[in-house]
């Protein structure tokens, strides 16, 4: 268990979130073009890795409101926390 | 619509701590990002929504509780006994808001039930099945907190130290009340 600073909420169990995988997925343009196995790709395939993740998080026993998180997986280490929309911090 | 017939309909007390459901009271949630919102809402019922996180504006005769940055709940701080005072209400803040593209106007009278916690141990009383930090909520008049009490979706409104709405949906509401009575005999 950790404690996340929500941005609109403030600081807040972890059991109030719930995790939404990883962030910057970019939806592909065209998907009509796309072939079964580029759209399984973009659909079903997440990283997950051991170290340092993007990921997205929702409030969901709070504000409800989404926002992207920087998280050491291994210690589960918070190194950053900013709205969606905003550009990742550098870490 | 106004619940006359509520779930619980009790009131109960322990040791420097009063428990009572406070129905039917008029509960309205109401949804914004637009700048004009804020004076409208002053206008129609001369209450501004709090801007700051986590807090309240509370007038005479309603209370609007921040819920996130284009959210907030309203509800009545005295118990309504006539439908025309809730649905006329509604139907003003329907149309100068939801009418004219400023926000949208949702009841939730049913939706929700109210919960008066009373005393100086109700945030030892909460604190057995809740995560959240009392420590600068209790000290804050007016400070609203959502979050989970023994699993249950809960929004507190601390209007004073030791005097406390607790809002938590209907279904859910005879399940909350006993296990808060049940903790209630061993603080």
């Amino acid at each position: 268990m950790f404690v996340i600073n929500c941005p609109f909420c403030g600081e807040r169990d972890q059991s109030e979130f719930s995790s939404g995988g990883e962030a910057h997925i970019i939806r592909p343009k065209q998907p009509t073009e796309l072939s079964d196995d580029q759209w399984a790709e973009y659909l079903f395939m997440r990283k997950n890795i051991k170290g340092v993740q993007f990921e997205r998080w929702n409030h969901a026993h709070g504000c409800r409101k989404w926002f992207n998180m920087i998280r050491d997986t291994s210690n589960d280490k918070i190194h950053a926390i900013y709205k969606m929309g905003e550009k990742p911090p550098i870490v | 619509m106004l619940n006359f017939e509520t779930p619980i309909q009790e009131k109960k007390s322990y040791n420097d701590l009063t428990i009572s459901e406070v129905e039917p009271i008029i509960k309205i949630n109401l949804r914004s990002r637009k700048r004009e919102f804020s004076a409208k809402i002053g206008k129609i019922l001369s209450i501004i929504p709090p801007v700051e996180s986590n807090m309240s504006s509370i007038n005479d005769n309603y209370s609007l509780l921040w819920l996130s940055p284009d959210e907030w709940l309203l509800y009545s701080n005295n118990k309504i006994n006539k439908y025309e005072e809730q649905i006329n209400l509604e139907d003003k803040l329907f149309n100068q808001i939801s009418k004219l593209n400023q926000g949208a106007v949702t009841n939730v009278t049913d939706h929700w039930v109210m919960i008066n916690l009373n005393g100086n141990k109700i945030y030892d009383l909460l604190s057995k099945g809740c995560p959240f930090n009392f420590n600068d909520f209790m000290s804050k008049k007016g400070s609203v907190a959502q979050t989970i009490v023994n699993h249950t979706d809960v929004i507190l409104h601390n209007i004073d130290k030791g005097n406390l709405n607790l809002f938590v949906r209907r279904s859910f509401s005879k399940h909350l009340w006993s296990w808060i009575n049940d903790s209630a005999r061993f603080i």
